[in-house]
């Protein structure tokens, strides 16, 4: 079972006094608890296959592996199985063959009570936004901390931190459907790194964006990436990829087609457009 | 999680679906009306029997034309009985005053003729007489000469007796259908509350969140739906008695020898308990069907 924030702040608050630690440095965003442990990739997929429909496999093959840290974008056209891939590393689904490990433990043989631990250590945005339109910036951002059982006046710390982060500093009493379309992922974003995950998860969160909104908020990832949290950047907007020079793993029809750094002189940019 | 984080988040439910539960709210309070109501009656008439049930008196009508010493002779008789605690006389004038000053009726009652009151020997006995001692008693009593008729209070006592037992019936009917009503109207209003928080059940669900901690509010709020009907049927029912008790309760009392009671604080606690109790039932149950976490 993959261990709980909560428990990992535990077992690190029973530690002897005079020695510091932050809550949650298993998964803290850029914490080097052990240079072993950083070495080892956080996500690891072997010989994934994923079938909606028996004939047809959605994900076929797929071997991929991502470092801690790293910023990686997945791209492929629309169909081709970059949701899916992202809906395995958090359990919405479960393969059919093969495996994932994330952080070691593969999140394919985790029981049903297991899950919400797992997704605990993840941060997971959408392109919908996926925010509760009668909620406060600040409720909406704090719910993933009250999740985790944190005293109040820590939420309240944590989330207008996170809220500062994304820019929305002192908006946290406005209701989300009062903010714009950027704003509303920018809660989003909020609400995905208060908990300081070791993942973040980006299922074409710029997909319901105009150009420059989505720059902004690649932007933010990207800022968010640079404090050493690990960034999965699912898009088919290849107007973002060719902008940065982050790794870029292409789907094709359930399959890996291609795995670059940058987008120079890639063949794959026209059936992405297309 | 803890029970502020539960109650706190319950509290936001709540509002935010404010009229769907006062509509559930406003239902379940008529069925724990109907079931109070229906405790206190039961209350109230098991009272009336027993006061009619423990009198022990006989009221022994003497004919108009009864002697002085027939009525002599029959006192005699009767002080003799060893069941017999007291024994009084009343006479036509003295029943009649007694009825006005016990009844308080008005001005229109006034002019009634001596002859409504007939004279009779009201009859204590000692307690723990049986019902069937008495009718023997009232039996042998009833051959004097001078006894006009005896009434003993049985006939009265044995139709109180059965309407306790109906309306005994009738509650535990009325738990059973408050029990399946409180269930239901629950159960429908946390389903439909499920349904129009679906998306923050999602955002929950995806952000780590166990079952326990999506189950948690809906079923405080299924609890507070219950418990705040069952005090509202307490206090509507609570406010009736006190405007009742002024205005019947001597004239009940003069003519039953009761007062009408409320129920006690024990089955209020008990009645608000309940409410609690199953709405979280209902919430539970409804839950289980309709939460597929």
């Amino acid at each position: 079972m993959i261990p709980s924030p909560v428990g990992s702040y535990l077992k690190h608050m029973s530690r002897p006094a005079g020695h510091v630690v932050r809550p949650f440095a298993f998964f803290r965003a850029g914490a080097r608890a052990e240079a072993r442990e950083s070495e080892k990739p956080i996500l690891v997929m072997e010989g994934v296959y994923k079938y909606f429909r028996p004939d047809v496999p959605t994900l076929r093959d797929v071997n991929l592996t991502v470092g801690r840290g790293e910023f990686v974008f997945v791209t492929g056209p629309s169909g081709a199985g970059k949701s899916t891939l992202l809906q395995l590393v958090y359990r919405a689904h479960s393969v059919e063959e093969g495996r994932i490990l994330f952080c070691g433990r593969d999140v394919a043989r985790l029981t049903e009570q297991s899950i919400p631990f797992l997704r605990r250590n993840l941060g997971i945005v959408f392109q919908d936004f996926k925010v509760v339109p009668h909620w406060t910036a600040f409720e909406n951002c704090a719910v993933a901390l009250e999740i985790l059982d944190m005293p109040d006046r820590l939420i309240r710390a944590r989330v207008s931190e996170a809220l500062d982060r994304v820019g929305l500093a002192g908006r946290g009493e406005e209701r989300t459907s009062n903010l714009s379309g950027g704003e509303q992922q920018r809660v989003a974003v909020a609400r995905a790194i208060v908990t300081e995950p070791a993942l973040i998860l980006g299922d074409e969160p710029t997909g319901n964006l105009d150009p420059h909104l989505a720059i902004d908020i690649l932007t933010l990832f990207e800022e968010i990436n640079a404090t050493g949290t690990t960034v999965l950047f699912a898009t088919h907007d290849h107007s973002l990829l060719s902008k940065r020079s982050h790794r870029i793993i292409s789907i094709d029809e359930g399959r890996i087609v291609e795995s670059r750094r940058g987008l120079s002189g890639w063949s794959g940019v026209q059936s992405i457009a297309s | 999680m803890t029970l502020k984080t539960v109650f706190r988040r319950a509290r936001r439910g709540l509002r935010e679906d404010l009229r769907l539960y006062l509509v559930a709210v406003s239902s379940l309070t008529v069925a724990f009306i109907s079931l109070t109501g229906a405790l206190v009656a039961v209350q109230n008439l098991e009272l009336f029997a027993k006061r009619w049930g423990e009198t022990g008196r006989l009221s022994i009508y003497l004919k108009d034309d009864a002697s002085a010493q027939d009525v002599s002779q029959l006192r005699s008789a009767i002080s003799a009985l060893s069941e017999v605690a007291d024994l009084q006389h009343l006479t036509s004038e003295a029943a009649r005053q007694q009825f006005f000053q016990e009844a308080k009726v008005g001005a229109e009652f006034s002019e009634l003729p001596l002859e409504v009151f007939p004279s009779s020997l009201e009859v204590v006995l000692v307690a723990g007489v049986s019902t069937k001692r008495v009718r023997r008693i009232a039996s042998k009593v009833g051959q004097f000469h001078a006894v006009d008729s005896v009434e003993t209070y049985l006939g009265w006592f044995d139709r109180i007796a059965g309407l306790v037992s109906a309306v005994r019936v009738l509650a535990a009917f009325l738990i059973v259908v408050v029990l399946l009503c409180v269930a239901a109207v629950v159960g429908n209003t946390i389903r439909l509350a499920i349904a129009s928080r679906r998306g923050e059940i999602e955002v929950m669900k995806l952000c780590g969140a166990t079952d326990n901690f999506v189950r948690g509010p809906f079923l405080m709020e299924g609890a507070i739906q219950g418990g705040l009907a069952a005090l509202f049927a307490v206090l509507f029912l609570f406010a009736g008695y006190i405007f009742l008790h002024g205005e019947i309760n001597e004239a009940l009392h003069a003519f039953t020898g009761i007062r009408l009671v409320f129920v006690s604080v024990p089955t209020v606690i008990g009645i608000l308990f309940a409410g609690v109790l199953l709405g979280g039932l209902g919430s539970f149950i409804s839950l289980r069907r309709y939460l597929s976490c």
